[in-house]
C-alpha cells in the first residue's frame, strides 16, 4: 500500500508536471494531452470537451496507423504520428500504455 | 376329398433375447435434522438520512482537477522520459521548418465565380408593391423565409402583407411560387427563425405586435401572439430574435421597436399567447454618454432600429437607435427605467451601460463578429461601415460602403475578415479586411434597377450561400466563390491584430 504525503511534495509527480510544462511552453504549442491505453485522458491543458474529443479521435487514429504500419511490414512498428492541417499540426507519440498528444501552431 | 382342418399355433422361443432385469436394489438417504432457531431485533434509536447527487452539467468524463492529489498513473514518468526528447526535437524543427510554406491542398471543387442561382418572388406581393423587409434562414439551412412590408411608408399602415417561405433543397423549386404563404394583417418588419426548431418563426409587425408562427400546423399557423395589450409595443417592431431563457433549453423571443422598448416574451403555446417576462426601456436621460449630445427636444425614448446579440457573451447586446446612438446593453442590468409606468406587467429596467461614438443618422444594422469577442460592425444612413471594438467608443476603422444609405451588414460565418453590406443603390458590397485596399472585394448587383437592398443573411449551414432581400419584392440567392468562403491562413491572427489597434 502506498502512502502519499500531502501536498505537491511528491517528487515523481513533480517531475511529471515539469516535463509536461516544458513541452507546453514550447514555441507555438496550443495544448498537451496525455491519454492512457483505454483512450481516457489523464492530463490535459485544454478544456474538458475539446480534450475528450481529441483523445477519443486520436486514440482511434493512432491504433489504425499502427496496424497499417504493421500490416505493411510485420517487423516494423509506429514510432510517431504527425497530422498537418491548415490551421495547426497535431503530433502523437505512442507507447504501450500511454499516448502523448501535442497540438502546435507552427507559424507563430 | 378336401376337408377343413385347423392346426395348433406354433411358438418359437427367442435364442438371443434375454430378460434385462437381473438385479434390483433400492437405496434411500436422509439428511440429519436441520437445527432452526428464531430471534427478533428492534432498533431503539432511529435516524433519517438522505443523499442526492448534483445534476451533471455535461455528460462527459469529468477530468480530475489539476493540482489535486491523485494516485499516480504507474509508468507515466518513465513514458514521458522516453518521449520527451523526441517530441521537443520535433516541435523545435517544426517551428523553424519552411517545408509547408505555400503548400495548399484543394479538397473541393473550386468555384471561381459568384452567381445568382435563384431569384425568388411572390407575384401577388409584388403587384401590391410590397418590399422585402427581412429575411431569415432556418437552422437547417434549407428554408428561407421572407417578410413583406414597407420601409418607406411613414403612415400607420393597415395594409395586408405576408410571410413567404421557400425550401431550396426541394426538387421542383418554383422561384415564382413560395412553398408556404402566411397571410398577416399588418406589414411585417422583422423575422427570425428559431435556432433549433426549424418550424418556428417569430415576426415583428408594424403595429407593434409580435407573433410566433408554427409552420408544422395545417390550420391556424399562429402559435402565439402578443395581441394588442398594455404590454405590447406601441411602435413598429424592427427586430426580433430568439435568446436563451431562464430555464435550460428554453428560448424566449426578444423584440425591439422604435418606441424605445426591448421586451422579452415567453411562448405559452397552450393559451396561444406571448407572455411578457422582462422588459427594458431606453430613455435618453439614462443613456451614458461621453460626448455632449445635442439638446434636442422630442420624445425621451430612444427608438431602436437595430439590435445585435453577442455570440460570445450571452449577457451583452448592442442597440442601434434612430438618432445614431450605438449602445452596449446588458440583460442583467438592475437599474429601473425612468419611464412612467404605462400599465405594463413587469417593471422596466434601463439596460444601457456604454455608449459608442454617435453616428450621423439612424443605425440600420449591427452585427457582432463570430470570430472575435470584441468586434462588431455598424452601418447607417451616412453610407459608412464602422468597425468597432467593444472596449472603446471610437471606431477602429471606417469604410465607405456607398454614397447612399446602407441598410444591412453581416459578417461572414466562415471568413473572419469578410463582411457584406447592403446598400440603397441596389448593390451588395463585400469587404475583405485582409486586403490592403479599402475597396470592396466583390460587388453583387441585384439588378433591381437602382432600388435599395434592405436585408441580407448568410446561410448558417451551407457556407457559400447568401440571401439578399430587395425593395422590389424579390429575394436573390447568391452562390459565392471559394475565395469569399474559404478561410485563409492566419486570418484569425490578423483580426486579432486589427482589434488590438487603438484609434487615435
Amino acid at each position: 500500500m502506498w502512502i502519499w504525503p500531502c501536498g505537491n511534495t511528491n517528487p515523481i509527480k513533480a517531475e511529471v508536471e515539469e516535463t509536461l510544462k516544458r513541452i507546453q511552453t514550447h514555441k507555438g504549442v496550443i495544448g498537451t494531452i496525455v491519454v492512457n491505453a483505454e483512450g481516457i485522458p489523464i492530463r490535459t491543458t485544454l478544456d474538458n470537451s475539446t480534450t475528450v474529443q481529441y483523445a477519443g479521435l486520436l486514440h482511434q487514429l493512432t491504433m489504425k496507423a499502427r496496424s497499417t504500419v504493421r500490416d505493411l511490414d510485420p517487423q516494423n512498428d509506429l514510432t510517431f504520428l504527425r497530422i498537418r492541417s491548415k490551421k495547426h499540426e497535431i503530433m502523437v507519440a505512442p507507447d504501450k500504455e500511454y499516448l502523448l498528444i501535442v497540438i502546435q501552431n507552427p507559424s507563430e | 376329398m378336401f376337408t377343413d382342418e385347423t392346426l395348433d399355433a406354433l411358438g418359437v422361443e427367442s435364442l438371443w433375447r434375454k430378460s434385462q432385469q437381473f438385479a434390483q436394489e433400492s437405496r434411500g438417504c436422509q439428511t440429519r435434522p436441520v437445527h432452526t432457531a428464531e430471534a427478533e431485533i428492534q432498533p431503539l434509536l432511529n435516524a433519517d438520512n438522505g443523499t442526492q447527487t448534483d445534476p451533471q452539467d455535461h455528460l462527459i468524463y469529468q477530468l480530475p482537477l489539476k493540482g489535486e492529489l491523485r494516485p499516480e498513473s504507474p509508468g507515466l514518468r518513465d513514458f514521458l522520459h522516453r518521449v520527451e526528447d523526441m517530441v521537443v526535437k520535433e516541435l523545435g524543427s517544426n517551428a523553424k521548418s519552411h517545408a509547408f510554406d505555400g503548400f495548399d491542398v484543394i479538397w473541393e471543387d473550386q468555384n471561381e465565380t459568384v452567381s445568382c442561382i435563384h431569384c425568388l418572388q411572390h407575384p401577388s406581393a409584388q403587384e401590391k408593391g410590397l418590399q422585402v423587409t427581412s429575411i431569415s434562414w432556418s437552422c437547417t439551412g434549407s428554408v428561407i423565409a421572407c417578410a413583406f412590408g414597407r420601409v418607406d411608408d411613414g403612415d400607420w399602415s393597415t395594409e395586408k402583407s405576408c410571410v413567404c417561405t421557400w425550401n431550396l433543397d426541394r426538387r421542383g423549386l418554383n422561384p415564382k411560387r413560395p412553398d408556404m404563404v402566411i397571410d398577416v394583417a399588418r406589414p411585417v418588419m422583422s423575422l427570425s427563425f428559431h435556432p433549433s426548431q426549424p418550424s418556428l418563426i417569430a415576426g415583428g409587425l408594424y403595429s407593434g405586435e409580435v407573433v410566433v408562427w408554427d409552420t408544422n400546423r395545417t390550420q391556424d399557423l399562429i402559435l402565439a401572439q402578443t395581441g394588442m395589450s398594455t404590454d405590447t409595443h406601441r411602435e413598429p417592431v424592427y427586430q426580433v430574435a430568439w435568446v436563451p431563457g431562464p430555464r435550460r433549453g428554453e428560448m424566449v423571443v426578444l423584440s425591439a421597436g422604435s418606441g424605445g422598448r426591448v421586451l422579452l416574451w415567453t411562448v405559452d403555446s397552450d393559451e396561444g399567447r406571448l407572455v411578457l417576462s422582462a422588459g427594458f426601456a431606453l430613455i435618453r436621460q439614462q443613456v451614458p454618454h461621453n460626448s455632449a449630445l445635442s439638446k434636442n427636444r422630442g420624445s425621451s425614448n430612444v427608438g431602436v432600429t437595430s439590435l445585435a446579440l453577442s455570440p460570445w457573451d450571452l449577457d451583452t447586446f448592442l442597440v442601434g437607435s434612430e438618432s445614431g446612438l450605438v449602445l452596449k446593453c446588458s440583460f442583467s442590468a438592475q437599474t429601473l427605467a425612468a419611464a412612467p409606468p404605462d400599465g405594463e406587467s413587469v417593471t422596466l429596467r434601463a439596460p444601457a451601460q456604454f455608449s459608442f461614438s454617435p453616428r450621423g443618422g439612424p443605425v440600420h444594422s449591427l452585427h457582432c463578429s463570430p470570430f472575435h469577442r470584441n468586434l462588431f460592425v455598424s452601418v447607417g444612413t451616412d453610407g459608412l461601415a464602422h468597425l468597432h471594438s467593444l472596449l472603446q467608443p471610437d471606431p477602429l476603422l471606417s469604410l465607405r460602403v456607398s454614397d447612399s444609405y446602407v441598410f444591412g451588414v453581416r459578417w461572414s460565418p466562415t471568413r473572419p475578415l469578410l463582411f457584406a453590406a447592403a446598400t440603397g443603390q441596389g448593390l451588395v458590397q463585400i469587404f475583405d479586411l485582409g486586403r490592403k485596399s479599402l475597396r470592396p472585394a466583390a460587388t453583387l448587383d441585384q439588378l433591381t434597377g437602382g432600388q435599395p437592398v434592405y436585408c441580407l443573411e448568410f446561410n448558417p449551414r451551407r457556407k457559400d450561400l447568401l440571401a439578399v432581400g430587395n425593395a422590389d419584392g424579390s429575394v436573390n440567392i447568391w452562390h459565392l466563390s471559394t475565395e469569399l468562403t474559404e478561410q485563409g491562413p492566419r486570418e484569425t491572427a490578423k483580426l486579432e491584430q486589427l482589434a488590438n489597434e487603438v484609434a487615435e
